[in-house]
């Protein structure tokens, strides 16, 4: 039977014996693709699910692509990474990364729908699969190598010509393969998708992502050092297969819908239109692009590239924070507009060549300035750098720093194993209290969306596993701070929007825009409650398993379309019509989102078993302790709440911190609504149960950790 | 994988003689004209493909939906036009569109051995593949004057196939072909392929179909429109 939108094939890569297994998708299938069908694999494979270092030897880190890449659905062209990270406090969660590009849908057409990645090798190895065949590479030769050079070695290793104009170029390794039908591999003109790691990974640093091309990369989570730690530098795949699908001429008719409708018309485009979805092409860097010789860059089957190649050669493909992780130093000694702009791309390129996470900057940068400022971090101090910090903001410490940071040299030391593990060691807790040190998540810097302000970023980042990076409602700030910013106009009043959202947030807090105001009365609610329960289920299937991009989806509002809605949950291009498309399954929309509670409870099943108990679920100490008075960009947070009449209206909330008792409140609340121990925040086995999840509850069961049942 | 298994039988006595028969009628169905230097000539095309290799995004968006359009599968390899392009290189080296030019002498179709590789005066004297009768020689792909090949080697069914701006197209809700729709040109998120009636230039250089679709549109997204 046709599997449709799968390439029917799991490989389960066992490091240390170097021997490559095949397992069927089928059995999967439930799972959907990408994060959903990552935690079973994990939860499968994995041998000790208590671990709480991603080096450790048993665990186990699963790429996995969705029946979508590749196949036209608009901007869904992902892939998703999973396992046991190195990037959080005070416990290495079990969480996700993610990483944009052409990857997923190259391992689709090679045959492969995921990879496992198991145990340990004893030397450096990189992976060769070609359509389905598949080799342990020594890496030796490629161990130190940036991750520019080893892609480019690779593709010469696997032959792939270094030009374009050569043409198709031929997989089969003899002339003889390639007349037999049987064996025949086929021609490509397309490159190997290749991810690998940098020094940054190889040093088994919390900074260490996987990088693929020139811009893609999967950071948070510090999979890059867990990589170091297997010995594995590189996963190059190229593949000549194809991926059947279900209802082509659906797959095509939505799409054609997607572009007709909810996209604004690049003949004659909305420029400041309202929408995730619809906007043109506009490269996402936080700098102007230094001319105008450049194209936009799309990850597969995007409907609006985001990023850029240019003309100058470098920056190639970096977008959003990668592009300004040193804006605020570099401002600073920059004596020109387009100096500010080289230092921030060319700092961008150091950062993606080494395979370097560069989220710590967002506030950590602030705070090692602090620290230099006090007179504590310098040369002769009592934290010891040799770094030129009188050279604070030039290009030159910004290489430095990020080869440190890479290779365990100078603060990189201690940084390594985690900013707020090297706040504890250097004695400098308080300014997680103080705010200094903006660490707001379980070890994680605040994302420029300050919990204090906008609630659903937060609280879904301290119930889950890392700082979310989820931009659904978020677009609400950016849309009407900017026009409050820029004196635009406000394309769609607070209660219209309001309403709108509301309709599209099915089944919990369908029609109940409350769910959406976050004003100091109501941000701690049941209704907020609902929409963080929303937020949780929608982005663990429709974006990290069926891996629509976050920053197009979800679209719910677009002014391209004359009633302001946009396509998410619309049954002629909503999220679940391309998924059935391709798939030739009948998903409603709100199946979509029950398969996401269902990902979302196994996922707190292995935090359970890691040892995640409700106590250690709370903020760093300065969300509650001190008022959000700064904000990243503006000096205002725009939000839609209602005012004492009950009026929808822009409201700014600045200036309020969290209270500590009452968020205890809302993890009660949020912890009874999703069928959870609101003593331990523990799975229930009536959960799990009704999740056909048995098999969960008895593994709690049997290590003491299952959810009690309480009469409310 | 769900791709169809390839196939394993040998080319048969019986299918031999069927095909060559095939092939006669197929030559002696050719449209065109034999002129005394030996040239055969045959009608041009009435539609062509062009596009703007600065402009494409490189989302393979017109690859999977000519692949989609043609054999209901999403494939790279059997896409009838290929964006072929390295993260690491520097604008507008950096991409190249590689799609065929509907050749006015179309080598393609002159070398073709059983008329499988035709002009069909029906749909705009397009050019293309009838799988029916390709006995997957490969001549055709030699034949064509440019790199990448134009043509594409279906390594499922063992046959050539190309472009036919959308004749065939049985996933594709629309009419296709000159005058119809081409799925690559609808689903292009910048309109960086265009459909034109007016022939290119047919030097072999690819600048005859490299054209500037960037408009002020474009200017206002900030890049440039030279």
């Amino acid at each position: 039977m046709t599997l449709y939108g799968y390439a029917g094939k799991i490989l389960r890569l066992d490091l240390t014996a170097r021997r490559a297994i095949e397992i069927d998708t089928a059995k999967y299938r439930s799972w959907g693709g990408g994060h959903g069908l990552g935690s079973a694999l994990f939860w499968e494979f994995c041998p000790d699910k208590t671990i709480t270092d991603g080096r450790h030897p048993a665990n186990v880190i699963v790429v996995a692509a969705s029946p979508l890449n590749g196949t036209l659905a608009p901007s869904a062209g992902r892939c998703e990474v999973v396992g046991v990270g190195l990037n959080t406090y005070p416990v290495h969660w079990y969480t996700r990364s993610g990483f944009g590009g052409r990857f997923g849908t190259m391992l689709r057409h090679a045959g492969f729908d995921a990879i496992v990645i198991e145990g340990r090798a004893s030397s450096p190895v990189w992976v060769d699969i070609r359509n389905r065949k598949v080799a342990f590479r020594d890496a030796s030769g490629l161990w130190g190598t940036d991750t520019e050079t080893a892609q480019e070695r690779i593709r010469e290793l696997v032959g792939a010509p270094r030009d374009l104009r050569t043409g198709w170029w031929n997989l089969n390794e003899s002339a003889e393969e390639a007349l037999d039908p049987a064996t025949d591999q086929g021609r490509t003109t397309q490159k190997p998708a290749i991810l690998t790691i940098g020094p940054a990974g190889e040093n088994q640093t919390c900074g260490g992502g996987l990088v693929h091309d020139a811009g893609n990369i999967a950071a948070v989570a510090g999979f890059g050092g867990v990589w170091g730690a297997k010995n594995l530098k590189a996963i190059s795949v190229i593949g000549t297969g194809e991926i059947a699908v279900a209802d082509p001429t659906a797959l095509l008719r939505a799409r054609t819908a997607t572009q007709e409708k909810y996209i604004s018309d690049i003949t004659q485009p909305d420029f400041a239109s309202w929408t995730k979805l619809g906007k043109p092409p506009k490269v996402m860097a936080m700098v102007p692009p230094p001319n105008d010789e450049f194209r936009p860059q799309a990850c597969q089957g995007c409907v609006s590239g985001c990023r850029a190649r240019y003309a100058i050669g470098y920056g190639h493909e970096t977008k959003c924070q990668v592009t300004s992780w040193y804006f605020a130093p570099a401002r600073r000694v920059a004596r020109s507009g387009a100096e500010l702009v080289e230092i921030n791309l060319r700092a961008a390129d150091a950062a993606q060549r080494q395979g370097l996470n560069t989220y710590f900057a967002i506030t950590g940068l602030h705070w090692l300035e602090h620290l230099v400022e006090e007179g504590v971090l310098g040369p002769g101090r009592k934290i010891p750098s040799a770094l030129p910090w009188d050279r604070f903001g030039t290009l030159e410490f910004a290489e430095k720093l990020v080869h440190a940071l890479s290779c365990r040299e100078d603060i990189g030391a201690d940084l390594a194993e985690g900013w707020v593990q090297a706040a504890h060691k250097w004695g400098r807790e308080e300014d997680l209290r103080t705010g200094h040190m903006a660490f707001s998540y379980w070890g994680q810097p605040e994302h420029g969306y300050d919990p204090r302000a906008e609630v659903e970023w937060g609280y879904g980042s301290i119930l889950g596993d890392r700082d979310i990076c989820e931009h659904c409602f978020n677009i609400i700030f950016t849309n009407i701070t900017s026009a409050f910013a820029f004196a635009q106009p406000m394309r769609i009043q607070a209660q219209e929007l309001v309403g709108i959202i509301a309709e599209k947030l099915s089944p919990y807090a369908k029609n109940r825009p409350e769910a959406l105001d976050f004003g100091d009365e109501s941000m701690y609610s049941e209704n907020v409650a609902q929409l963080v329960r929303w937020h949780r289920h929608y982005t663990r299937f429709y974006k990290q398993s069926a891996l629509y991009c976050d920053l197009r989806w979800p679209d719910f509002y677009n002014t391209n379309t004359p009633d302001n809605r946009g396509a998410t949950a619309s049954e002629d291009a909503g999220e679940h019509v391309f998924w059935n498309a391709v798939t030739g399954d009948q998903l409603t929309f709100d199946d979509g989102i029950e398969i996401g509670r269902r990902i979302w409870n196994l996922d707190n099943a292995i935090w359970t078993l890691q040892g995640r108990h409700r106590d250690m679920v709370h903020f760093a100490p300065y969300i509650y302790e001190t008022r959000f008075e700064k904000g990243e960009l503006f000096p205002f947070y725009m939000w839609p709440c209602r005012d004492e009449q009950g009026k929808w209206v822009y409201r700014d909330l600045m200036g309020r911190s969290l209270d500590r008792q009452k968020f205890e409140e809302f993890k009660t609340s949020f912890y009874r609504l999703e069928g959870w121990d609101v003593e331990s925040g523990w799975p229930t086995r009536r959960t799990l149960e009704g999740l056909d999840l048995a098999e969960v509850a008895a593994a709690l069961e049997a290590a003491g950790r299952l959810g009690k049942e309480r009469s409310s | 994988m769900t791709g169809k298994p390839a196939r394993t039988e040998g080319t048969t006595r019986r299918r031999f003689l069927a095909t060559v028969a095939a092939s006669g009628c197929a030559m002696l169905a050719r449209p065109g004209v034999l002129l005394a230097d030996g040239r055969f000539v045959i009608p041009d095309a009435e539609g062509f493909l062009v596009v703007d290799t600065k402009k494409c995004q490189g989302c393979g968006s017109c690859m999977m939906a000519c692949s989609l359009a043609h054999s209901g599968a999403a494939s790279y390899t059997k896409s009838r036009i290929q964006i072929v392009q390295d993260s690491f290189g520097d604008w507008p080296d950096d991409l190249f569109i590689a799609q065929c030019r509907q050749c006015r002498n179309a080598p393609c179709v002159e070398v073709c051995p059983t008329g499988a590789n035709h002009v069909d005066t029906e749909h705009g004297n397009v050019r293309r593949v009838d799988p029916e009768l390709c006995i997957g020689c490969r001549m055709c792909i030699q034949a064509c004057p440019f790199t990448p090949a134009r043509l594409q080697w279906d390594q499922g069914q063992r046959k050539s196939q190309k472009c036919d701006l959308c004749v065939d197209t049985p996933y594709l809700d629309a009419k296709g072909g000159p005058g119809g729709v081409q799925a690559c040109v609808r689903v292009c998120p910048v309109r960086a392929i265009s459909f034109t009636r007016e022939m290119p230039s047919q030097d072999l250089a690819d600048s005859s179909y490299q054209v500037n679709l960037r408009d002020w549109v474009w200017k206002r997204l900030g890049m440039t429109t030279k």
